[in-house]
C-alpha cells in the first residue's frame, strides 16, 4: 500500500471515528429547541432551573427543551422552532417547549400550551408537530392554525391551511381549513363549523409581519 | 352401455382436480399447537441506576438490563400482550416505552414534572401517568405516544388504579391525604375520600375492591367501589409500600404487603371482608415492589437497599431464590 493510500485510509478511519463519537455524545450538549425572534412588550423565558431570560423587541434568544415561555398582558412574541415551524404567542399565554423521541423517526416537536392563544405555521415536508392543550392535542403537517385555550382548558382550534388532526382521549377528528372545532374535557372534539379565519388571526398581524 | 353414474377418464380426472381444490379450500392444513411453555418475564425498575432489569421467571437468569434513557426509573406498566412496557422516570418527567421483543427503548415521552406512576387503562388504549410535580394525570395514546389530555388531581398524585369495569380511576394524593375517584367517562372527580398519612400505592384486588397503602403511616385500607368509601383498614407497621395477591395452598387469596419499616412481607387474610394478619415473612433490606405470578404460588419482592429481587414460595412462605438487580429497585411486574 502506498503512502497516499495509507494517509487516505487514515483520514477515512479518523472521520468514521469522529462520526461515531459524535453520535454517541449527541445528547451531551443541550440541543437548541428554537429561537425567540421578536417580542412586542416582553417575552419571559423560564429555564428548567428557574432562571429567567427576557426578549424585548427583535433579537435572538435561544430556547431549550422544557423552557417555559410566557407573555404578560399587552405582550406578544414570535418563535422559530426547528424545521421551519413558526409560532406566535398572543398576550397572557404560557407554553412549554418539548419534544418526543421515537426510534427511527424524526424528533416530534411539541408545544404544550397551558393557557392563552398561539398561531402556528409548519413548513413543507413530513415534519411532525404537535400542540398539546390540557384537554386535547393538535397534530399537524404542512399546516397553519390557531389555538386558543380557555382557563378551564377548553381548546378552540381554527385551521387556516392544511388538515389538523385534533385528538382527545375520546377520539380524533380531522379539521379542515376555514373550520373551527372545540376540545373539551371528557368529550370528543366538536363537529367542525365553518368560520372566516381572518377575524381569528387579527391579533397576530403585527407580530407575524 | 352407459349409466347415469358412469364417467369417462377425462371427466374422472377433472372431478378429482375439482375435489382436491374444494378440499384444500374447505380444510386448510392444521398446524398442531405448540405445547405451552412458561415464558414469563420479570421486569424490575431500578431508580438509582436508571434502568430496567429483565429476568426469565423460569430460570431466574438476568436476560437484559435496559437503559431507560432517562433518570430515576420508578414505575412500570406492562400491556396485556406483554409487548410494551411503560416506564416512568421521576427525575426526567418522562415515560420510556420499551419494546419487550427487542429489549430496547423505542420512545421517550415528556408527561409532566416528576412523573411518578403509570397505569394502563383496562382496554390498554391509554397509559395514565400521575405527575407529582404538576398535580395532574397525563393520558398517553399507547400507539401514537401522543398525549391526548390531562386531568387535574389533588396535591401530589402518587398512586393510580382502575376499577374492574374501568368506569372509575382511583388516584391517591400524598399532599392531601386523599384518594380521588375519577369518572373515566367524563374525566371528572366524583368523590374525594380521606384515607391517611402519605397515601401511595393503589391496586385493584381480586375481590374487586381498591387496596391502598398509607406509606407515611402504618396501615392499609380497602375502598368499596360500590359505595366509594373505605370498607376496611388494618394497622400493619411502619411504611407499608405495595401489595400483591396470592394463595397459600387452599387459603386465599391473601394480600402480601411489603413493610419497608420492618423488612417484612405481611400476609393479610380477608375472609368475610375483614382483614387480619395471617403471618409475617422476612424480606430483604427495605422491601418495596411486590408482584405475584399468575398462579398465585410465588411472590416477587424487590428490596431498595439490598438491591435484589427475592422469590417467595407462598406455599411454604420461604424465600427460595435471590437475584441481584440494579440500584434501588422500586417496582416489579411480571408478564402473564
Amino acid at each position: 500500500m502506498g503512502r497516499q493510500s495509507t494517509v487516505a485510509l487514515g483520514v477515512i478511519l479518523a472521520a468514521a471515528m469522529l462520526c461515531l463519537l459524535g453520535a454517541g455524545t449527541a445528547n451531551a450538549q443541550p440541543a437548541s429547541a428554537g429561537v425567540a425572534r421578536n417580542a412586542i412588550g416582553t417575552l419571559v423565558v423560564v429555564r428548567p432551573d428557574g432562571v429567567e431570560d427576557r426578549l424585548r423587541g427583535k433579537g435572538s434568544v435561544k430556547l431549550f427543551e422544557e423552557d417555559i415561555l410566557r407573555t404578560d398582558p399587552g405582550s406578544q412574541a414570535l418563535i422559530e422552532l426547528p424545521e421551519k415551524i413558526s409560532l406566535a404567542l398572543n398576550e397572557n399565554t404560557q407554553l412549554k417547549v418539548l419534544s418526543r423521541w421515537e426510534k427511527g423517526k424524526p424528533l416530534t416537536r411539541i408545544v404544550r400550551i397551558r393557557q392563552g392563544e398561539a398561531w402556528v405555521k409548519t413548513g413543507e415536508g413530513p415534519k411532525a408537530f404537535e400542540m398539546e392543550t390540557p384537554v386535547a392535542t393538535a397534530f399537524a403537517k404542512e399546516t397553519e392554525f390557531n389555538m386558543r385555550v380557555e382557563p378551564n382548558g377548553e381548546s378552540i382550534l381554527t385551521v387556516i391551511q392544511g388538515i389538523v388532526e385534533f385528538g382527545t382521549a375520546f377520539g380524533t377528528c380531522p379539521i379542515r381549513p376555514s373550520t373551527v372545532s372545540y376540545g373539551m374535557r371528557g368529550k370528543r372534539c366538536t363537529r367542525p363549523e365553518t368560520i372566516d379565519p381572518t377575524g381569528v388571526l387579527r391579533w397576530s398581524r403585527q407580530i407575524v409581519q | 352401455m352407459t349409466t347415469p353414474w358412469s364417467v369417462r377418464p377425462i371427466e374422472c380426472l377433472s372431478l378429482l382436480v375439482v375435489a382436491l381444490w374444494v378440499s384444500s379450500c374447505a380444510s386448510p392444513p392444521v398446524q398442531p399447537a405448540a405445547a405451552p411453555e412458561p415464558s414469563t418475564r420479570i421486569y424490575v425498575a431500578n431508580e438509582s441506576s436508571n434502568n430496567v432489569t429483565v429476568i426469565d421467571a423460569t430460570t431466574l437468569a438476568v436476560v437484559a438490563t435496559i437503559d431507560a434513557r432517562n433518570y430515576s426509573t420508578h414505575d412500570l406498566s406492562l400491556t396485556r400482550d406483554g409487548r410494551r412496557l411503560f416506564v416512568t422516570n421521576l427525575a426526567s418527567g418522562r415515560v420510556s416505552v420499551i419494546d419487550t421483543q427487542s429489549l430496547e427503548v423505542i420512545a421517550s415521552i415528556f408527561t409532566g414534572f416528576r412523573s411518578h406512576v403509570v397505569t394502563l387503562t383496562n382496554d390498554n388504549r391509554h397509559a395514565w401517568v400521575a405527575n407529582i410535580g404538576e398535580d395532574m394525570i397525563s393520558i398517553v395514546d399507547v400507539e401514537t405516544f401522543r398525549i391526548l389530555g390531562t386531568i387535574p388531581t389533588g396535591k401530589g398524585p402518587t398512586g393510580l388504579t382502575f376499577s374492574r369495569d374501568g368506569r372509575f380511576a382511583y388516584v391517591s394524593n400524598q399532599g392531601d391525604r386523599t384518594v380521588q375517584v375519577i369518572d373515566t367517562g367524563s374525566h371528572t372527580v366524583i368523590k374525594t375520600i380521606p384515607v391517611g398519612s402519605n397515601p401511595h400505592f393503589l391496586v385493584l384486588g381480586p375481590d374487586g375492591r381498591i387496596w391502598g397503602c398509607n406509606t407515611g403511616g402504618n396501615d392499609i385500607y380497602v375502598i368499596d367501589p360500590e359505595s366509594q368509601s373505605i370498607a376496611a383498614s388494618l394497622v400493619l407497621g411502619p411504611a407499608p409500600q405495595q401489595i400483591a395477591f396470592a394463595y397459600k395452598g387452599i387459603a386465599g387469596p391473601n394480600a402480601y404487603v411489603t413493610l419497608a419499616g420492618t423488612n417484612e412481607v405481611v400476609v393479610v387474610g380477608m375472609e368475610g371482608g375483614k382483614l387480619h394478619v395471617r403471618e409475617k415473612i422476612p424480606a430483604g433490606d427495605r422491601p418495596n415492589g411486590i408482584w405475584s405470578n399468575a398462579q398465585g404460588t410465588r411472590v416477587f419482592v424487590v428490596n431498595e437497599v439490598s438491591n435484589d429481587l427475592r422469590v417467595i414460595d407462598t406455599g411454604t412462605s420461604q424465600t427460595i431464590a435471590k437475584v441481584e438487580v440494579g440500584r434501588k429497585p422500586i417496582r416489579v411486574v411480571v408478564s402473564r
